[in-house]
C-alpha cells in the first residue's frame, strides 16, 4: 500500500469519526448549558447571601443550611422524608405484585395489560390528580351516595389520606415498568425448579424472583422517593396546603418570597438526597452481582 | 397465593381506571356538580371553547409543545446518529450525560433554569419554557431515536456513500426514511411531555405566557368546575390517540427496555 492510499484510507475511516462527533455537540451543549451549569449556580447561590429583596448577593455563609434545621423548614423536610418513603414502600409493594401477575401471563396478553399501564403514566399530571377530586371531594359520587343515607357533608379533600392515595395513583406506573423489565428476563424454569424441589410461594419469592428483580425493584425505588418529595401540586389540590413537601417548600421560596438563597439551599438537599440514593442503589447492584458471583464460583 | 395476587392485581388495574372513568363520565353530567348524574350533556365541552382565556392558554401551550418537540427531535436525530457511529471512548458517559435530566428532580432543574434566567436578565416567556421544556423532552426523544438508530444496518449508508450520496442524500433518502417511526414517537412523546408539563412552567412562564396546566391549575385551586372535567377528558383523548400513534411496541421499548 503506497503512502497515498494509506492516507486516503485512513482519512475514509476517520471522516465519519470527526463528522459523528459534530453530531454530539448539539445534544451535549444542551444538557450542559441548560442541565448541569443551571445545577451548579443553584449550588452556589444556596451559599449565597440574600439581598433585601432575597436576590443573590456575592457573599459565602452557611447560614441558609442553618436555618434547615428550623422548625418550619425541618418539619417540612421531615413530612417529606416520611411520606416519600411510605408512597415509595407501598408502590414498590404494589408495583411488584402487579409486574408478578403481568409477568405470569401469556406473552400476547402482556403486551396489552402493558398498554393499560401505558395510558395512564402519559395522561396528564394534572387530570390525574383533580380526577380524585372528582370521585373523593364534597361534590363527588361517594359524598352523593352518603348522602342519601343522612351523612352530610362528607370529604376526604383535603386529607392526607388524599394526598397518599394521589401519590400512589401518580407513581404506581412509574414503579410497574423497570419491575417488569427486570422481571420479565428471569428464566421461567428457575421458578419451576423451586417449586419441584419444595419451595413454597413466599420461599420462591423470597429466594428466586425477588432477588433476581431486585435491579428493577431498586431502580423504581429511585424512581419514585425523591420525586414524590417534590410533587406540588397534590399537597395543594388534594391535602388543602396544610402539610407541604419539599416540593411546595421551593415553590413557595422562589415564587412568593422570592428568597433565591433559601430555596436553593432546599433544592440542594433534594439533589444531595438523590445522588445518595443513587450512590447506594449503585453499592447495592455491586453486591448483590459480587455475591451472585462468588456463590457461583463456591459453587463449581 | 398467587390467586389473591391476582386478585390484587386485577384491583390495581381498576384503581388506574377508575379516575379516568369518572372524568370521561362526569364531563357529560347534565347536572353540574359530581353528586348527581342528571343525564348527558354537551354544554360544559361548549363552555370550554367560549372561554377566551383558556384558548389563549390552549395556544401557548401548543405554540411551545411544537416548537420544543421539534427542536428536541432534531437534536436527538443527529446525538442518535452521531453516537451510533461513534465507537471511541466515553459512550457510556455520553448516554448517561443525555439521560442525566430524567433523574435529576424535574424541579431542582427548574429552579435552577430560572436562577440562570434571572441573573441573566433574560425576560420570563415562550423562549424560557421552550428551554425548560427542552431538557426535560431531550432525554426521552433521544432514548427513543437511539434504539432505533442502533438497530441501523451500518452497511446502508455506507452503499449510499459509495454510490456517491452527499452526507445529506444519505440522511434523506437511508437514514431518515429507516428512522420515520422512531422520529413519529419522538415528537410526540416530546409534544405531551411539554404540553402537560406543569413543574417547568411555573418557574419559567411570564406575564401572557401562562400555559394550559397553569390555568388548569390555577382554577383547581379555588374550585372544580364541570367544564374543567370536559377539558380533562378531551386531555385523556388527547393521550390515549399519541399513545395508539406512537405503538405499544415503541411504548414497550421506551419504558422497559431502556430500564433493563
Amino acid at each position: 500500500m503506497t503512502a497515498t492510499t494509506r492516507a486516503i484510507h485512513l482519512g475514509r475511516q476517520e471522516k465519519p469519526k470527526r463528522g459523528s462527533l459534530l453530531l454530539l455537540i448539539p445534544g451535549i451543549a444542551s444538557v450542559v448549558l441548560l442541565g448541569v451549569l443551571p445545577l451548579f449556580i443553584v449550588a452556589r447561590n444556596s451559599f449565597a447571601v440574600a439581598d433585601d429583596y432575597g436576590g443573590i448577593t456575592d457573599g459565602l455563609t452557611f447560614e441558609n443550611y442553618a436555618k434547615l434545621l428550623d422548625p418550619v423548614y425541618s418539619k417540612t423536610l421531615l413530612f417529606s422524608l416520611g411520606l416519600g418513603l411510605l408512597n415509595t414502600v407501598v408502590c414498590l409493594v404494589i408495583g411488584y405484585l402487579t409486574s408478578y401477575y403481568i409477568v405470569s401471563r401469556p406473552t400476547n396478553r402482556q403486551g396489552f395489560l402493558l398498554l393499560l399501564v401505558i395510558i395512564p403514566f402519559w395522561t396528564d399530571f394534572l387530570v390525574r390528580t383533580f380526577a380524585w377530586i372528582t370521585i373523593l371531594g364534597s361534590g363527588g359520587p361517594i359524598a352523593g351516595i352518603l348522602g342519601i343515607f343522612g351523612i352530610a357533608g362528607f370529604s376526604v379533600i383535603p386529607s392526607n389520606l388524599a394526598v397518599v392515595l394521589g401519590l400512589l395513583y401518580s407513581f404506581l406506573p412509574t414503579a410497574i415498568f423497570p419491575i417488569y423489565a427486570s422481571m420479565r428476563s428471569i428464566d421461567p424454569s428457575l421458578k419451576e425448579a423451586a417449586t419441584d424441589l419444595g419451595a413454597s410461594w413466599w420461599g420462591v419469592h423470597r429466594r428466586v424472583i425477588l432477588p433476581l428483580s431486585s435491579p428493577g425493584i431498586l431502580g423504581a425505588a429511585l424512581l419514585t422517593f425523591i420525586p414524590t418529595m417534590g410533587v406540588f401540586v397534590i399537597p395543594v389540590l388534594l391535602g388543602g396546603g396544610k402539610d407541604p413537601l419539599v416540593g411546595n417548600l421551593i415553590v413557595t421560596l422562589y415564587t412568593e418570597f422570592r428568597n433565591q438563597p433559601m430555596g436553593a439551599a432546599v433544592s440542594m438537599v433534594l439533589l444531595v438526597l438523590m445522588l445518595a440514593s443513587m450512590a447506594l442503589v449503585g453499592l447495592a447492584l455491586k453486591r448483590s452481582s459480587t455475591k451472585r458471583a462468588t456463590t457461583k464460583k463456591t459453587e463449581a | 397465593m398467587d390467586r389473591i395476587v391476582n386478585g390484587i392485581a386485577r384491583g390495581v388495574f381498576v384503581f388506574l381506571y377508575i379516575p379516568i372513568v369518572a372524568v370521561i363520565v362526569y364531563s357529560f353530567n347534565a347536572a353540574g356538580t359530581n353528586t348527581r348524574f342528571d343525564g348527558l350533556t354537551l354544554q360544559w365541552y361548549v363552555e370550554l371553547f367560549q372561554d377566551a382565556s383558556l384558548m389563549q392558554t390552549l395556544r401557548t401551550s401548543a405554540l411551545v409543545a411544537v416548537i420544543t418537540a421539534t427542536v428536541a427531535t432534531i437534536i436527538g436525530i443527529m446525538f442518535a446518529l452521531g453516537l451510533a457511529r461513534y465507537r471511541g471512548r466515553g459512550r457510556g458517559a455520553l448516554m448517561a450525560l443525555i439521560a442525566l435530566p430524567l433523574i435529576v428532580p424535574e424541579i431542582v432543574l427548574g429552579v435552577a433554569l430560572l436562577s440562570v434566567f434571572s441573573t441573566t436578565k433574560v425576560p420570563l416567556g415562550i423562549l424560557t419554557l421552550v428551554l425548560g421544556h427542552l431538557i426535560v423532552s431531550l432525554p426521552l426523544a433521544t432514548l427513543v431515536l437511539m434504539s432505533s438508530a442502533a438497530m441501523l444496518d451500518p452497511s446502508l449508508p455506507e452503499a449510499a456513500t459509495d454510490l456517491g450520496c452527499t452526507p445529506w442524500q444519505t440522511f434523506t433518502r437511508v437514514y431518515f426514511p429507516l428512522l420515520r417511526p422512531a422520529v413519529v414517537a419522538a415528537w410526540l412523546l416530546s409534544f405531551t411531555t411539554s404540553f402537560s408539563n406543569i413543574v417547568m412552567s411555573t418557574f419559567l412562564s411570564g406575564v401572557g405566557s401562562t400555559t394550559l396546566p397553569l390555568k388548569i391549575y390555577s382554577s383547581l385551586k379555588t374550585g372544580l368546575t364541570p367544564s374543567i372535567n370536559a377539558l380533562g377528558a378531551l386531555l385523556i383523548l388527547l393521550t390515549l390517540v399519541i399513545v395508539l400513534l406512537v405503538g405499544v411496541s415503541q411504548m414497550r421499548r421506551i419504558l422497559v427496555e431502556s430500564r433493563t
